[in-house]
């Protein structure tokens, strides 16, 4: 493979994109939901949620230190809980994110407390942890003379689904993102594909470069505008993901998983208009199986998302793009990703071997 | 045996082609070689063959049977070997509407590695340089032609397949592009010429081959066919009296009655009747080449 061949490809493919209206709707229709959707879900006076069980056998009146001592930072709420054993409860229910046990305060020795924490506690419960000294010490009039100790817990097993964990807001930039890079390799390569192939400049390069070269400028171009589109959506709407490398690896695995079928489809219909027209009807089934992975946690439906490219793409993006590991997508999600990659290349090259014979 | 040309190692060399779509065979065995610095026009109905001829020896297709050989190399196994020595002219105007024409030739010299000065050079070549900043969807038919034309000049192509280069020229720019096809051809390249014209193939090619339903039916020159399958030579007489005479040439009667009236001073315009290449085609194929061959796409 000659690279300069490909490099100038993909210049000029790149270049007549961006003189197609039809491709830079493609491109902007994602980028401009995204933009949307999470301007209009997003509070700017919204601050993070967390709910603490309170053991306060002395009845100092903690939880209320607790909450007055969170008021500019965390939006918190407290349970009262009769003893140790009833706090653990909550916290294995998942219906406090941590709990903390204050035994009656001694005369003369410091005010204590313990915090059961899980290992998997969210930032915002953590930061809460932090809130304990001064509040216990407000509330036992005796600051700073306190004792808290951390009792880690193990992973209380789960039934809170991704939508309940993620911020709303950069959710739908993550759903945008998914919806970019669907439109990008299974609409704006395949259009471009089928462009040349309905105008004949296809073969017309092939006498100057070969198959796979012009195919590979594709791909590239493909690449290029599902990173340019992230980048430009995360930038507008002032989102940093957490994890900024896995998140755009997520973005790049997913069209590199996608591209080769929007060759195929490209070079088997040869007709650029119709890709465009019908390609439209691509955007729903694309935005339920986004939504779906948020909030499927079971059942066959789950087995499906499990082998569909875009929503392991999308889980990893969601693992990326904040604080929370909501679906904890690793290994697998990239093998499924893989998967696809293989699938659409093998057919892709076996369809292009027959086409030449 | 394909039939070899007189000098030098062929340019173009086909033996036993075939190439079969499913139960069509488009080419049924057909073999020719062409010297380098010839013009060789391929000529037949729409379906006989011509394109797929022209798609193997690019290398865009792929013979079910047989050998194709371009400049010695195999094609298409082999096209990398001839990638840069090649180049077309295809039927339709290939060519990327939304760019210029000077990009659309600047793409092509990175494509084959050369310097972008040769698409202004090129474009002044085939007179279309004033319209190098334009965007070729504004371009006419014949503008986009020349355009295609400057792209297979890029190269300075050693063999150069024009398919159908005329289609839809005026013709001056027809005329010119005779003129730059010779040029080429003075120049040492191989020309290899696709076309329904047949007064272009008359005055263009130095070989002609006839291909109907996959097979070549005849291949010799323009005035060896003509002479050989073009029917008998006569004249039209136009006499005295203000009659006309149409007169044989090949028995003695008619000469002699041609030599009587001359001696007679009747004689006040004289033509001969020579064959065209149309003829010949109709004598080897039984219909004109201006009717579409039964079952053609």
């Amino acid at each position: 493979m000659n690279f300069s061949r490909v490099l100038a490809i993909l210049v000029k493919d790149l270049t007549d994109a961006m003189r197609d209206g039809r491709i830079i709707i493609l491109l902007v229709l994602p980028i401009g939901l995204a933009v949307f959707w999470n301007a209009t879900a997003s509070d700017p006076d919204e601050r993070p949620e967390s709910t603490v069980a309170v053991v306060d056998e002395g009845r100092i009146g903690l939880a209320a230190a607790l909450r007055e001592a969170a008021a500019d930072s965390v939006e918190l709420e407290t349970i009262a809980a009769a003893d140790e054993r009833a706090a653990r409860r909550m916290v294995d229910a998942e219906d406090a994110a941590s709990a903390v046990l204050a035994p009656a305060p001694v005369e003369g020795e410091p005010a204590r407390a313990r915090i059961l924490l899980p290992e998997n506690a969210t930032p915002t419960a953590q930061s809460v942890v932090a809130l304990v000294p001064a509040a216990l010490g407000a509330a036992a009039g005796r600051p700073p003379s306190t004792e808290v100790s951390v009792q880690p817990l193990p992973t209380p097993a789960s039934d809170q689904r991704a939508i309940d964990v993620l911020d709303t807001g950069t959710s739908f930039i993550v759903v945008g993102i998914v919806t970019l890079v669907t439109f990008v390799a299974l609409l704006v390569v395949p259009m471009q594909t089928a462009e040349e192939i309905g105008t004949g400049t296809f073969g017309a390069l092939r006498l100057a470069a070969t198959g796979p070269e012009i195919l590979a400028a594709k791909a590239l171009s493909g690449l290029l505008f599902a990173l340019l589109g992230t980048a430009l959506t995360l930038l507008i709407t002032q989102t940093a993901p957490d994890d900024p490398i896995p998140f755009y690896l997520a973005g790049l695995g997913l069209t590199v998983s996608l591209v080769g079928f929007g060759l195929l489809l490209g070079l088997a219909s040869g007709n650029a208009n119709q890709i465009n027209t019908y390609g439209g009807f691509l955007i729903m089934p694309v935005l339920v199986i986004v939504f779906a992975t948020l909030i499927v946690d079971s059942g066959p439906l789950l087995v499906l998302l499990d082998v569909l490219p875009f929503s392991q793409g999308a889980r990893l993006m969601f693992d990326a793009v904040g604080p929370e590991d909501p679906f904890g997508a690793g290994l697998v999600a990239w093998l499924v990703l893989a998967a696809w990659c293989v699938v659409g290349f093998a057919v892709l090259t076996r369809v292009v071997a027959r086409r030449e014979a | 045996m394909p039939a070899v040309p007189e000098a030098g190692p062929p340019a173009v060399e086909v033996e036993d082609l075939e190439k079969h779509y499913g139960d069509v065979r488009a080419l049924d065995g057909i073999s020719f070689a062409t010297a380098p610095g010839e013009v060789f026009g391929l000529l037949g109905h729409n379906g006989a063959g011509k394109s797929t001829t022209i798609r193997i020896l690019t290398g865009r297709a792929r013979p079910t049977g047989g050998r194709a050989e371009v400049l010695g190399h195999a094609v298409p196994d082999e096209l990398d070997a001839v990638r840069s020595a090649i180049n077309l002219v295809p039927e339709t105007p290939t060519v990327y509407e939304r760019a210029t024409a000077e990009e659309n030739l600047k793409l092509f010299c990175k494509l084959y590695g050369l310097p972008g000065e040769r698409a202004g050079t090129a474009l002044e070549r085939v007179r279309l340089a004033h319209a190098a900043k334009r965007k070729v969807k504004t371009f006419s038919t014949g503008m986009r032609q020349r355009l295609l034309l400057a792209r297979a000049l890029l190269n300075e192509p050693r063999v150069l397949f024009l398919d159908e280069p005329t289609r839809g020229l005026d013709p001056q720019s027809a005329r010119e592009l005779h003129d730059l096809v010779r040029e080429m051809a003075g120049g040492g390249s191989t020309i290899f010429l696709t076309t329904h014209d047949m007064n272009e193939a008359d005055s263009l090619c130095d070989r002609v081959a006839f291909l109907a339903d996959g097979r070549i039916v005849a291949l010799d020159t323009p005035l060896a066919l003509k002479l050989k399958l073009g029917g008998t030579p006569e004249v039209d007489v136009g006499l005295d009296d203000g009659s006309e005479l149409r007169l044989g040439l090949e028995g003695a009667d008619g000469r002699a009655e041609l030599e009587q009236l001359v001696t007679a001073g009747r004689v006040r315009t004289l033509h001969s009747r020579e064959a065209t290449l149309a003829d010949v085609f109709i004598a080897l194929a039984g219909r004109s080449l201006d009717d579409e061959e039964p079952g053609a796409p």
